[in-house]
């Protein structure tokens, strides 16, 4: 679409103006353009950095415990660990959380659950799984009611092996999804 | 004190031919084959005759070799001076499996009965609300505990939850069976009927102004996923449902395939608040099966872990009640926690983990306290105490506390008795039972406590019975650092790989009550039976009728203040 579609022009203007460009596409593309595009070139610029910096530093975790990581996850969020160093607060609904921490076990009742409440997120959000139950099933690998690929199911940015791992890889996990998050490298869907 | 040969006697004259294969462990242990026929009026003469009012639920066994089922019904009793456990056994068929259901006599048997009906298929006569309670509906009636169940087949990978869209709009997710386990014959092709929320919604919604309400399975109430639907009428509770099985992972049945070593690693994660308790149930029934004898410092080495795991919990139990009836805040629970940290830090010190221990060992201990334990341990506990000393000071005197929470959830003795709750819920109520007192194990009965009572049995009466007896568990504590002897920490005996055939019924004090463990060897190296009798799962029962009549707002601080474990219901 050129720009004397839009407002008459005298064609030569029209011409010339598509010569111009903005991060290497015509520059009319960026007038007159669908809210795709202006993400797109959101994606591609700077502008991006700024978002993301906001966005690592407020990365607010579901309180769902699951297992034995979930009473880690406790101890995290609580005073002796204090997540809210990093930005990591935890929340008690879904609906004001970026990050869905599995801790734990995912059973053939609880995935139908896990997938509601991970839908109830907003966007953009991620998921960190904590512990060997939440990667591979850990010790209850072969159990009938155990789901074990949770990757599967869900993006997984970050993994971190343990039964149960300590608070201190709760940190370390956070701050791995914020470097994740600042460097584009990120398993986000959607914006 | 009543003895287990005096109940068989009484038993046997009461009912002639009914009984076979008596067998008197101890004074404290008796094991009877009953007729299934007679099998209600048995437990109606020891309710009735012989005070046998504590019904511990019951243990599905299949034993496949005989063709045939067993259903032990576990017979105890509140009363100080009785401490007799009854094991009664309840054969029947294996191919038409079915027992008559003790629903009548002991209103807590539900939910056992309930368990070993989806587990095993064993059906039973007279049960008002046979269906499902912990298995997902795919998977009901395939019976997964039975010896013949085939295996263990979910380790596809692949897409394969299925959305679908119900006739309201809704979107619901299930896991869709496998080719693999369809050809297995492990999908049941009938299953047994399940009322779903609306059949539930259409059933006992009466009016216009009545609703359904869910609360849960992903909730802040308690560290472990269930589901709560409570049917309001305005602000006022009519009837409660109670859903669990969120976090089921079936251990009963990994740990019949785990050598009787590895067992120890699953006991860890059925309750991961109270893990060395679980392990001290578990290493007892086989200690009790090999006949060891544990050496005294093991001992002691012992029941300082179990009591600052008792600690640990107790003080986690009351923080997370106090986050629930909000407006207090944060700041108590951030105090309990940090608390509960150095209680942690010690348990490192000496286990090596902060929750999963794996510490307890057939006759015996891993390894030694390390050095300077005793003066870490005994400033740790001097802090604790003081902190404890406070915050029982602290609800004593906060009115507002009061205001809200005197009378709320309120339960009398003999409902707590009848119903089966366990712990401090039931102590709270002021009955003085405590299975540290009632059946001792280790070295208790050498110590000096009290078992804490309430006198109310409501929610401020729970914390408070929690709060005193964490100064108990310090008292104990101490007494054992002052008495520790040296000496070896494992036993002489060669513990060997294959356990000689047997059964046994070891029980403990866990934080949140009774815990029993019925194990069965068939002399091979894997447990032939592991039954878990979870002090949360009896607990968790008498909540639904609890909460009938109640506020919506008192709803989630009565069923915090029950301190539950999920996963240990679960299992």
């Amino acid at each position: 679409m050129g720009i004397s579609d839009v407002i008459p022009v005298p064609a030569a203007l029209d011409d010339e103006l598509e010569k111009w460009t903005i991060w290497g596409r015509p520059i009319a593309d960026v007038w007159f353009t669908t809210t795709e595009n202006i993400h797109r070139i959101i994606e591609m610029g700077p502008i991006k950095n700024v978002l993301n910096w906001g966005r690592k530093n407020s990365v607010y975790f579901l309180m769902q415990p699951m297992g034995c990581c979930g009473v880690e996850m406790f101890v995290f969020g609580a005073a002796p660990y204090d997540s809210d160093r990093f930005g990591c607060i935890p929340r008690n609904t879904p609906r004001q959380t970026d990050v869905m921490i599995i801790s734990g076990y995912i059973t053939r009742k609880y995935l139908p659950v896990i997938k509601n409440l991970w839908e109830q997120m907003l966007e953009p959000k991620w998921v960190v799984a904590i512990g060997e139950c939440a990667i591979s099933g850990g010790p209850f690998y072969d159990s009938y009611n155990i789901i074990q690929n949770t990757a599967d199911y869900f993006p997984i940015d970050v993994f971190v092996p343990g039964c149960p791992p300590r608070p201190e890889q709760f940190i370390e996990a956070l701050t791995n999804l914020q470097d994740k998050i600042k460097q584009r490298k990120d398993n986000r869907r959607g914006y | 004190m009543t003895n287990a040969n005096d109940v068989l006697s009484s038993l046997q004259s009461a009912f002639p031919g009914a009984l076979t294969e008596p067998k008197v462990e101890s004074e404290m242990r008796l094991w009877v084959a009953v007729d299934s026929k007679k099998i209600v009026d048995v437990c109606k003469f020891m309710r009735n005759k012989l005070g046998f009012d504590h019904y511990s639920g019951c243990a599905g066994v299949d034993w496949i070799a005989k063709k045939e089922f067993e259903v032990v019904e576990i017979m105890a009793s509140h009363d100080t001076s009785n401490s007799v456990v009854a094991m009664l056994k309840v054969k029947t068929p294996r191919d038409k499996p079915s027992v008559p259901s003790l629903t009548g006599l002991f209103w807590n048997a539900n939910w056992y009965e309930r368990e070993a009906w989806e587990m095993f298929g064993i059906n039973f006569e007279g049960h008002p609300e046979l269906y499902p309670l912990i298995l997902v509906d795919e998977l009901v009636g395939s019976w997964p505990w039975r010896k013949d169940f085939k295996g263990y087949p979910d380790t596809t990978t692949g897409n394969r939850i299925v959305e679908t869209v119900t006739n309201d709009g809704y979107l619901e997710y299930s896991v869709a069976p496998h080719p693999a386990e369809v050809e297995a014959g492990t999908v049941p092709k009938e299953r047994p009927k399940y009322p779903s929320f609306r059949e539930r919604e259409e059933r006992d919604i009466k009016s216009d102004s009545e609703m359904i309400m869910h609360l849960g399975p992903q909730h802040a109430m308690v560290p472990g996923p269930f589901l709560l639907d409570v049917l309001v009428e305005g602000e006022r509770v009519k009837k409660a449902y109670l859903d669990i099985g969120y976090i089921h992972k079936g251990i009963e049945k990994i740990m019949e395939n785990r050598t009787w070593l590895q067992g120890i690693t699953y006991t860890d994660r059925m309750c991961y608040v109270a893990s060395l308790t679980n392990n001290e149930c578990y290493c007892g029934a086989v200690e009790k099966l090999l006949g060891l004898e544990v050496p005294l410092r093991a001992q002691y080495i012992r029941v300082i872990l179990e009591e600052l795991s008792r600690i640990q919990s107790h003080l986690i139990g009351a923080g997370e009640f106090l986050t629930l009836i909000a407006g207090v805040g944060f700041a108590p629970w951030q105090y309990m926690i940090i608390d509960r940290e150095g209680i942690i830090s010690l348990i490192e010190s000496v286990t090596g983990a902060r929750l999963t221990h794996t510490f307890v060992r057939f006759g015996g201990v891993r390894n030694d306290l390390p050095e300077g334990f005793a003066d870490q341990c005994r400033k740790t506990l001097k802090y604790t105490e003081e902190r404890t000393k406070e915050y029982i000071e602290l609800f004593e005197q906060d009115p507002i506390y009061h205001m809200r929470m005197d009378n709320i959830g309120a339960i009398k003795p003999e409902d707590g008795k009848r119903m089966g709750a366990a712990g401090p819920v039931l102590r709270a109520t002021g009955v003085d039972y405590d299975v540290r007192k009632i059946d001792p194990y280790l070295i208790y009965p050498e110590l000096d406590f009290k078992v804490i009572t309430g006198t109310k049995g409501d929610s401020a009466d729970r914390i408070d019975v929690r709060l005193r007896e964490i100064l108990e568990s310090i008292h104990i504590i101490e007494q054992c650092l002052d008495r520790i002897p040296e000496g070896p920490i494992r036993t002489e005996a060669k513990i060997p790989k294959k356990i000689p055939a047997g059964e046994a019924y070891y029980r403990v004090e866990d934080p949140r009550g009774e815990m029993g463990m019925y194990v069965i060897s068939d002399g091979g190296d894997k447990p032939y039976r592991v039954k878990v009798r979870g002090p949360f799962y009896a607990t968790f029962q008498t909540l639904t009728p609890l909460l009938e009549g109640m506020y919506l707002a008192d709803v989630v601080a009565t069923a915090g203040s029950m301190d539950g474990c999920p996963s240990e219901a679960d299992r």
